[in-house]
């Protein structure tokens, strides 16, 4: 398998696990941002943790986004007091809606198939201009257009299709 | 009265990931009361009704979870 494969299946394998852990049926993009986040050593997980963005922050950031997009409603999160549920009997494999476009996006901005870098699939995530991950990004305080401009910078200075 | 004030916001960003959390968080809802009416004795058929859809449904997208936590389950 070539190297890129295997990332990708790690990030997909590792966002599956978040998924599971959120209770979610599916993998969306904010798993694979928290897979890339906690991830193995790569250009895209550098760009991550010089902005501060490691997994726990990019959690914490996304529980906000959640009670945040609730009070929009005027509901709270702490009104609700059933006990936790428990997880399903197996990790979801459906990726939902968001990722895929995650990977559309990542995938489209390549000429080629072998020119695809783990940066690719990051950059597929900051693309995103509304939803969940653009907006736990801002309530973490994050500049995604900066983010952008990093991971293209990388991918550059990797001898990559910015 | 207080709960008149609850009021969905007029940005659509805000209110299209109102949504979106809201579906989210009736999910959790509906896995946590699901799990609890269970084990408390509740039948599947009961559970479908008070949730409003089939039993079909009801037991698809729980029954795994359930025995796989070890809850027991009442066949009726």
């Amino acid at each position: 398998m070539a190297a890129i494969d295997e990332y990708i299946t790690t990030i997909i394998d590792r966002g599956a696990y978040e998924a599971h852990a959120d209770g979610s049926a599916a993998v969306e993009a904010h798993h694979l941002l928290l897979a890339i986040a906690a991830g193995p050593e790569s250009p895209a997980h550098q760009v991550l943790a010089s902005a501060g963005l490691d997994r726990d922050a990019i959690r914490d950031a996304l529980d906000r986004e959640f009670e945040h997009s609730l009070s929009a409603a005027g509901v709270s999160l702490a009104a609700f007091d059933l006990p936790r549920p428990s997880k399903a009997a197996e990790r979801p494999s459906h990726l939902g809606a968001s990722a895929r476009l995650a990977l559309e996006r990542g995938f489209a901005s390549i000429p080629r198939r072998r020119d695809l870098r783990p940066a690719h699939l990051l950059l597929g995530i900051l693309e995103a201009q509304v939803g969940t991950v653009p907006r736990a990004l801002t309530l973490a305080g994050a500049d995604r257009a900066a983010l952008v401009t990093q991971v293209r910078q990388a991918l550059a200075e990797d001898g990559g299709t910015p | 009265m207080s709960g008149a004030e609850i009021s969905v916001s007029h940005e659509p960003a805000d209110a299209l990931a109102a949504v979106a959390a809201l579906r989210r968080l009736a999910d959790q809802i509906e896995d946590a009361a699901v799990e609890q009416a269970m084990r408390a004795g509740w039948s599947w058929p009961q559970v479908a009704e008070a949730l409003g859809v089939t039993r079909q449904a009801v037991h698809k997208k729980h029954a795994k979870r359930l025995i796989a936590a070890g809850v027991s389950l009442r066949r009726r």
